[in-house]
C-alpha cells in the first residue's frame, strides 16, 4: 500500500479471499457458492461494462458472457489473485473487445451515438421540476460522453477506481501493467475530465 | 510538504479527490493548499469531477439475469459433443469466420486435386525402379554388343588377312 494512502481497503481485501475460496468450492461441484457469487458479483460487473460501452443490452449481454466463462473455467480455476481481480480482468477484456469490434465496424468512435437509455433518478422528497431535469440530463449526457472520449485503458481505469473502489495493485492486474503505469493512467485520465468537466460544478 | 504538482508526485491529488489519504497527509496537503493557488484550483475541480462522476448512476439491473444465465448454463450441460466443438466458433464476427472458411475451402480443393490425379502407391514406385533396371539392363546389353561387334569386326579382319 501506498505511504500516506488509507489502509482501509484491507478488509476489502479479507473479503476477496473469502470470494476465492467460495470459487475453490464452485470447482468442487457446489452450485449454491456459484449463487452466492453472483449474488455478490452481478450488479458490479454489470454497471462496470454498461458505463464501458454504454449501451445497457450490449452490458447485459456482455455480463452474461462473462459469469458463463467463470462457470465454465470452474475446473481449471487457481486462486492466484483476488477472485474480484481474475472476474473483473474476464469483464474488461471482453467489454474491451466488444469495443473494438464495434470500433473498427462502424470505422470511428461513437462519441455522437450514446444510447439514450438514461437511469432514473431517485427521488426521495421533493420532485425536480422538468427544467432541472433537462438540465440534469444535459449534464449527465457530458459526463457520459467525456468519460466515453477517454481512451480505453484509461476509461476502464477510471471506472474501476472511482465506482468499484479497486486498489491500484488490483488495477494493474486486470490492466495487465505496472502499478505505476496505472497511477499515471489514472493521473492523466482524471485531468482529460476535469478539462472537460470541471465547469460543470455539482449536477 | 513540497507541492505535489512541482515535485514530481501530482497523483496525490488523485488520492485526495478519492478520499485515500490517510488523516495525516490529508492535514498536510490542506495546509500546503493554504499557499498554492495552483494545487488549491486543481483539487477543486477534481472534486466537481468527482461529483459529476457520482451523478451518473447505473440503470437498473435486468430483473430476468440469473434466470437467463442458469437457461445458458442448462442449454451448455446439455450440448452435444458435435455442438461443444463448434461452439467456440459461433460467438466469431463475420470477418473472422470468412478467412477460415476461404482456408478450409483451399485445404479442401487441393485435397481433391491430389485425390483426382492418383496418389503415388507402392506398386507404381517400384515399377518405376523396374522401368530404371530395364534401362541399365539394357545400356549393359548394348555395351556388351558393341563390344561382341568390335570383336567380330576383328575376328572377320583377321579371316580375311588368312
Amino acid at each position: 500500500m501506498e505511504p500516506g494512502v488509507n489502509t482501509d481497503m484491507g478488509v476489502a481485501a479479507v473479503a476477496l479471499d473469502y470470494d476465492a475460496e467460495l470459487m475453490l468450492r464452485v470447482k468442487e461441484g457446489d452450485g449454491i457458492s456459484f449463487g452466492v457469487l453472483l449474488e455478490k458479483h452481478r450488479a458490479p460487473v454489470i454497471h462496470f461494462i454498461y458505463r464501458l460501452v454504454q449501451e445497457q443490452a450490449i452490458a447485459e449481454e456482455l455480463s452474461q458472457e462473462v459469469f458463463l466463462r467463470v462457470y465454465r473455467s470452474r475446473s481449471s480455476y487457481e486462486p492466484t489473485a483476488k477472485f474480484k481481480t481474475w472476474l473483473f480482468r474476464i469483464a474488461t477484456h471482453l467489454a474491451l473487445n466488444w469495443l473494438r469490434d464495434e470500433k473498427h465496424e462502424r470505422g470511428q468512435e461513437r462519441l455522437d451515438d450514446i444510447s439514450p437509455d438514461l437511469p432514473v433518478r431517485q427521488v426521495s422528497d421533493r420532485r425536480p421540476s422538468v427544467e432541472q431535469e433537462l438540465v440534469y440530463e444535459v449534464k449527465l449526457r457530458e459526463v457520459r460522453r467525456a468519460v466515453a472520449a477517454l481512451p480505453e485503458k484509461q476509461r476502464a481505469a477510471v471506472l474501476m477506481h472511482k465506482y468499484e473502489e479497486m486498489e491500484y495493485t488490483q488495477i494493474a492486474k486486470v490492466l495487465g501493467c505496472s502499478e505505476s503505469a496505472v497511477k499515471s493512467l489514472l493521473f492523466r485520465a482524471y485531468e482529460t475530465l476535469r478539462a472537460r468537466l470541471a465547469h460543470m460544478g455539482t449536477i | 510538504m513540497n507541492c505535489p504538482l512541482a515535485s514530481h508526485n501530482p497523483e496525490m491529488l488523485v488520492d485526495y479527490a478519492a478520499g485515500q489519504l490517510n488523516s495525516e497527509s490529508r492535514c498536510a496537503f490542506e495546509q500546503h493548499m493554504a499557499d498554492c493557488a495552483s494545487c488549491r484550483a486543481t483539487a477543486a475541480e477534481q472534486a466537481a469531477v468527482w461529483s459529476a462522476l457520482d451523478a451518473w448512476e447505473a440503470p437498473a439491473l435486468p430483473a430476468d439475469f440469473d434466470r437467463r444465465l442458469y437457461g445458458r448454463i442448462d442449454q451448455g450441460a446439455r450440448l452435444s459433443w458435435w455442438e461443444r466443438l463448434i461452439r467456440p466458433l459461433r460467438p466469431m464476427p463475420l470477418r473472422a469466420v470468412l478467412p477460415l472458411t476461404a482456408t478450409a475451402g483451399l485445404l479442401l480443393m487441393a485435397g481433391l486435386l491430389l485425390e483426382h490425379q492418383g496418389p503415388v502407391t507402392p506398386a507404381a514406385s517400384s515399377g518405376r525402379v523396374v522401368r530404371a533396371e530395364q534401362v541399365e539392363r539394357t545400356l549393359d546389353d548394348l555395351d556388351l554388343l558393341g563390344q561382341f561387334n568390335s570383336a567380330s569386326s576383328s575376328e572377320s579382319k583377321h579371316s580375311h588377312a588368312l
